[in-house]
């Protein structure tokens, strides 16, 4: 039985390589079938943003990416509530179905994972 | 399934240390080596939010950085060398670095 594994995505989507780095973990992961999750914390939640113009900065498209997620078999998908309404995005359509998480589950979530990768 | 929690950015400069203080199981432990040795700062918000942690909670910093930045520390920190530090890693069930 491999490892589950919560990938933790805390940077905002154009700071650095973080946030591609965190799905391309995700994606592969998802694509041999391992048990993993993914949640969106801090800037992270930035990501899931819809009428986001990478190319106005010389950037990929993550959306696509991320929308992928479900696809690979990775639909265990989650967003910090707190994350979420310091930005001001507590009523803001997101990029992706996920389930949005208070501070005391995300503590049980990271309680339920074999091993955790923040980024 | 206890977890150590390892932080390596200064607080007073990155939400880190206050996002990993949210979800900090009763069981966890949190490691400071870096910069984030700064978030014990006598009379910092972030020194007392440390304080205030539950006792069950385990608090530990790496010599040699608080050594290399001249800080007094709290009484419940546990100061640990690098066997510490991997002696630590191997006791806890998971290892997160908020990289």
């Amino acid at each position: 039985m491999p490892q589950s594994l919560l990938i933790i995505s805390r940077q905002a989507p154009w700071a650095g390589p973080s946030a591609r780095e965190a799905l391309d973990i995700a994606l592969a992961g998802g694509a041999f079938d391992l048990p993993l999750a993914m949640l969106f914390l801090d800037d992270g939640v930035f990501q899931l943003l819809p009428g986001q113009q990478p190319a106005t900065v010389q950037q990929k498209d993550l959306t696509a990416n991320l929308q992928a997620l479900p696809m690979f078999g990775v639909e265990a998908l989650y967003v910090a509530e707190r994350s979420l309404q310091e930005r001001g995005l507590q009523a803001h359509p997101l990029n992706l179905q996920a389930q949005v998480l208070d501070d005391s589950a995300l503590t049980a979530l990271l309680d339920r994972y074999d091993q955790v990768i923040t980024l | 399934m206890a977890t150590l929690h390892v932080l390596s950015h200064s607080p007073f400069s990155d939400s880190r240390l206050s996002s990993c203080l949210r979800l900090l199981g009763p069981d966890d432990g949190l490691l400071l080596c870096g910069d984030a040795v700064y978030a014990l700062q006598p009379g910092s918000a972030q020194c007392l939010a440390l304080e205030l942690m539950p006792a069950s909670i385990g608090l530990f910093a790496l010599e040699e950085d608080l050594g290399a930045r001249g800080l007094n520390v709290p009484e419940r920190l546990q100061v640990v060398d690098y066997p510490g530090f991997v002696e630590l890693s191997c006791r806890f069930a998971k290892v997160n670095s908020w990289l």
